[in-house]
């Protein structure tokens, strides 16, 4: 029923949607890795801080945000691979390998980027926040620090988006 | 002899069913997991503050359901899943189509996307759930501040739920309609 000795099945394999999906998943489950991390540790901070100094408790919620942006990035790069994979037809495939793997690169970049970028957060801003209620005049330094962190991971998902954005040849020219 | 050549025999390999299965059933197993340890973290937590500061109990009971919410979603999408496994097309006599591998991997990471971004999420309400609890035995004005910092963290389950969700439209098993 499939010939596998025919051209198109290397260039079009079988097996090409489960590297686009791969990445779709993965740049999401890592982008929420380091936002669930993120979140996590940086809240801590702020619980504890919170109790000596509750007027701070809103200004300090910005590294929280911004774990939250990098699981963003990840639902954005997750959609668009998980969009571009497409169905076959019958028996022709729609979706090359290139394509795939094109799909897994920038998946992975992306989401783990996000990974690293949201730990950063995390161990920055835990740290940032309890040192800027004792020195009220730390705290535009630890924005600045949390915004280097924030722009790994927005170079991830500049990267995975041009990834992820390259096509092959469409398979019907293979046939 | 037998020799695999690379990926592409492992993938083939497969059954595009068990793929399809194994998905849907970590879907709702991780976010279960995830679930479970989130409400751990925060009700040792809870119970233990409230041994000096009684009137958090009823209150702090909120981030335990923030928890359980992540479980929910698990079972929304394993729910979704499972309404595309139909059975094999009965012309094609066993064999596997190109179909069937594609619904087959669609169905492996969609589950999984949903898995682990809930394991993450509840894991990551539960701390914060903690925190929570402690503060507000602490000062009770804490309370709505903090639970801000949970409302993010489940945010995380919703994003983990739309790309399951939206990898997973395009997966037919069985016959063409």
């Amino acid at each position: 029923m499939l010939d596998l000795d025919s051209k198109v099945w290397d260039k079009c394999s079988p097996t090409a949607p489960f590297w686009g999906f791969l990445g779709a998943a993965n740049a999401l489950i890592f982008a929420n890795l380091g936002a669930a991390y993120g979140t996590a540790k940086s809240g801590i901070g702020i619980q504890i801080m919170g109790v000596s100094k509750p007027e701070l408790v809103m200004k300090s919620v910005i590294p929280v945000v911004m774990a939250g942006v990098i699981g963003i990035y990840g639902l954005i790069i997750a959609v668009i691979i998980g969009n571009n994979v497409m169905a076959p037809e019958g028996d022709v495939p729609n979706y090359s390998s290139y394509d795939g793997y094109a799909g897994f690169a920038g998946g992975m970049t992306c989401g783990l980027s996000g990974l690293a970028a949201g730990i950063s957060i995390g161990i920055a801003g835990d740290t940032g926040v309890r040192a800027s209620a004792a020195q009220p005049k730390l705290f535009v330094g630890m924005v600045l620090i949390l915004i280097f962190s924030e722009a790994l991971g927005l170079y991830g998902l500049i990267v995975g988006l041009i990834l992820a954005s390259k096509k092959g040849q469409p398979c019907d020219s293979y046939l | 002899e037998e020799m695999f050549y690379g990926w592409g025999e492992l993938l083939n390999g497969i059954s595009p069913y068990a793929w399809a299965f194994i998905g849907t059933g970590l879907a709702i197993g991780l976010s279960v997991l995830g679930a479970a340890w989130g409400i751990f973290i925060t009700g040792s937590s809870l119970v233990g503050a409230a041994i000096k500061a009684p009137r958090i109990r009823s209150k702090n009971l909120i981030s335990v359901i923030f928890c359980e919410a992540v479980a929910i979603y698990g079972v929304i999408v394993a729910i979704i899943l499972q309404t595309h496994l139909d059975g094999p097309d009965p012309k094609l006599d066993g064999a596997v189509s190109l179909k069937d591998k594609f619904a087959g991997y669609a169905i492996f990471w969609s589950g999984l996307t949903a898995g682990f971004g809930n394991l993450a999420c509840g894991i990551c309400v539960g701390v914060c759930g903690s925190g929570c609890a402690l503060a507000d035995a602490q000062d009770g004005n804490l309370f709505v501040k903090i639970l801000v910092i949970e409302i993010f963290a489940s945010a995380l389950g919703i994003f983990a739920i739309i790309v399951a969700i939206i990898i997973s439209t395009q997966a037919n098993f069985g016959a063409d309609e």
